[in-house]
């Protein structure tokens, strides 16, 4: 049963790849930009979309920024600095502890969602200022498994000037990650946020990838209720939760909600293409 | 290059597989007299462009800010730049009435207009046209030197009885201009792709015409739009197939005769009977 779902997740890769690296060439030469700026965490999203970018634009256009803090782990340092020697981008460090403890220093009492939060926003404000400084974009990362779940943080590291992995499920993100033959390591590790030692995604989400693949694919693209999910062997409490997180933070993929008073309202009355 | 005499039922067509500048018509001109003189050195009689060439697809509120009557000076421009070519483009049509439509304009020699106003105008999933066009009212065949031609818009050609009205009215060539938006899954081609294709040589099998889509490539809004523009020939075969993805000039000789041929052994629409009687649906709408 699930093998099935996992089929119909699957992509052509190449063909993927050859559609996403289109997609970044032309974001960059529309807006007259001379590349991107990405964060590298080491994990599987940012080494696949800074894969993307240097097969779409050269490595050369490709700026990869490690931004630790003091508690990150060490190996996702090292893998962060694996994918860019691996992609032959030129990368930089920034320690952003000094900014990070600067400000929990006047909010001592501050819990770990809030200091992972206060992590992701300022790796975001770095993003930005090195794009303004080399003329580049910032590339999202976040895949649609995160991004349908919620799980990111609003205006951090869902922040972003094009995304290239939005509508790619985790698994799909697996996929192209082994076809570009990205390292190994970096593909077979337990995807985390590092935001405190020992956190991993699936232990945040109390299920797994692969099964919030198959049921969000069930629930948005072949139409299904979380009943019928839930009579396809996926177990009814994950299918809830799954579909609660959904609904619950859906505010985090409509930015600037705007009280509309005129006859005029952007976005509303006057939804003008970007492009 | 042959050069068929006029009446001839040969003519090599030419399908400018283009990216559209989004909202921006004077560069959406450029590259349309750029690609006239690449068609005319390719020896091409008649040149087709994607829906909405002239003004890219997806506008939303800025439709009304690139309309055209028929009678703007850039349809001028375009005739004059394509003779001896005939060419059609898209364009956001003002009528008379000032109400829009999305729009086809025939450009064959004389100052003569002949347009086609999308029938079926999509609002569902991504599409959004009723918020911004009226839908035509008018199906009509075009009298191009070649023989009388159907003209479709994308959805259109969705709606298998106005192309099958047009075979049976004396249509051997449809002509169907698409901004056909891309997805991708598991096959060789784009899923988008495998659906235009399956349409295109159905209606070219059971309507025993030939079929010239022109599909557009780019990318608006995050969306991509897939190309792969097809001629198929009377009878249901692939003639000539562009790349995915990349602009790309189509050209392929073809002989309008062929669907006569393929007429007498397949004879289809004049079997056609209008007097069965039987269910008589009002389509779903409650």
């Amino acid at each position: 049963m699930s093998g099935n779902v996992r089929d119909r997740l699957h992509l052509n890769a190449p063909l993927a790849v050859a559609v996403l690296t289109s997609f970044i060439r032309d974001a960059v030469e529309t807006s007259g930009t001379s590349g991107v700026v990405v964060g590298l965490s080491g994990g599987i999203d940012s080494s696949l979309a800074a894969a993307l970018a240097a097969r779409a634009l050269g490595p050369d256009r490709v700026h990869g920024f490690l931004l630790p803090y003091r508690t990150s782990s060490p190996d996702s340092e090292a893998d962060a600095r694996l994918v860019a020697e691996h992609l032959s981008l030129p990368h930089r460090k920034i320690d952003i502890s000094p900014m990070i403890d600067a400000y929990f220093d006047i909010e001592a009492d501050a819990g770990p969602a809030r200091r992972g939060n206060k992590m992701a926003r300022e790796r975001m404000t770095i993003l930005f200022d090195q794009a303004k400084k080399l003329g580049a974009l910032v590339l999202g990362t976040s895949n649609k498994t995160e991004i349908l779940l919620g799980y990111s943080t609003v205006f951090g590291d869902n922040a972003s000037s094009l995304n290239p992995l939005g509508d790619l499920y985790k698994h799909q993100v697996w996929q192209l990650a082994r076809h570009l033959e990205l390292p190994a390591q970096v593909v077979a590790k337990r995807p985390s946020a590092d935001l405190w030692p020992g956190q991993t995604d699936e232990g945040d989400l109390g299920f797994e990838y692969a099964t919030a693949d198959e049921v969000l694919w069930l629930l948005f693209d072949e139409g299904l209720s979380p009943g019928e999910v839930a009579e396809r062997g996926y177990d009814a409490a994950v299918v809830e939760r799954i579909v609660t997180f959904e609904r619950q933070f859906r505010f985090k993929r409509r930015l600037m909600l705007i009280a509309r008073l005129s006859g005029s309202a952007v976005n509303l009355d006057q939804e003008i293409p970007r492009d | 290059m042959s050069e068929p005499a006029a009446g001839s039922p040969r003519l090599t067509v030419g399908l400018a597989q283009i990216d559209c500048r989004l909202g921006d018509l004077e560069a959406n001109l450029e590259r349309h007299l750029a690609w006239i003189e690449r068609a005319k050195a390719a020896g091409v009689d008649l040149l087709v462009f994607p829906e909405l060439s002239l003004t890219g697809y997806r506008l939303l509120h800025l439709t009304t800010r690139v309309a055209l009557p028929p009678q703007a000076p850039l349809f001028d421009r375009l005739a004059e730049a394509a003779r001896p070519m005939t060419v059609v483009a898209g364009f956001v049509e003002e009528s008379d009435r000032g109400l829009l439509h999305n729009s086809a304009v025939v450009l064959s020699g004389g100052p003569k207009r002949h347009i086609h106003r999308k029938l079926y105008l999509p609002t569902y999933g991504l599409f959004q046209e009723e918020r911004f066009f009226r839908p035509g009212r008018r199906l009509d065949l075009v009298p191009l030197p070649w023989g009388r031609t159907g003209l479709l818009i994308c959805e259109d050609l969705w709606h298998p009885e106005l192309a099958r009205r047009l075979a049976v009215a004396g249509a051997r060539l449809l002509i169907v201009l698409s901004a056909g938006p891309g997805r991708i899954g598991s096959g060789d081609v784009p899923a988008s792709h495998e659906s235009w294709e399956m349409l295109c040589r159905t209606t070219a099998l059971i309507d025993t015409c030939w079929v010239v889509y022109c599909n557009r490539v780019g990318w608006e809004e995050g969306s991509f739009y897939t190309g792969g523009s097809l001629v198929v020939r009377p009878g249901g075969e692939i003639l000539e197939r562009a790349p995915f993805l990349d602009e790309h000039l189509l050209v392929a000789e073809i002989d309008l005769r062929d669907a006569d041929r393929v007429r007498w052994r397949l004879p289809l629409l004049a079997d056609e009977r209008t007097d069965i009687e039987g269910p008589n649906g009002e389509g779903l709408n409650p």
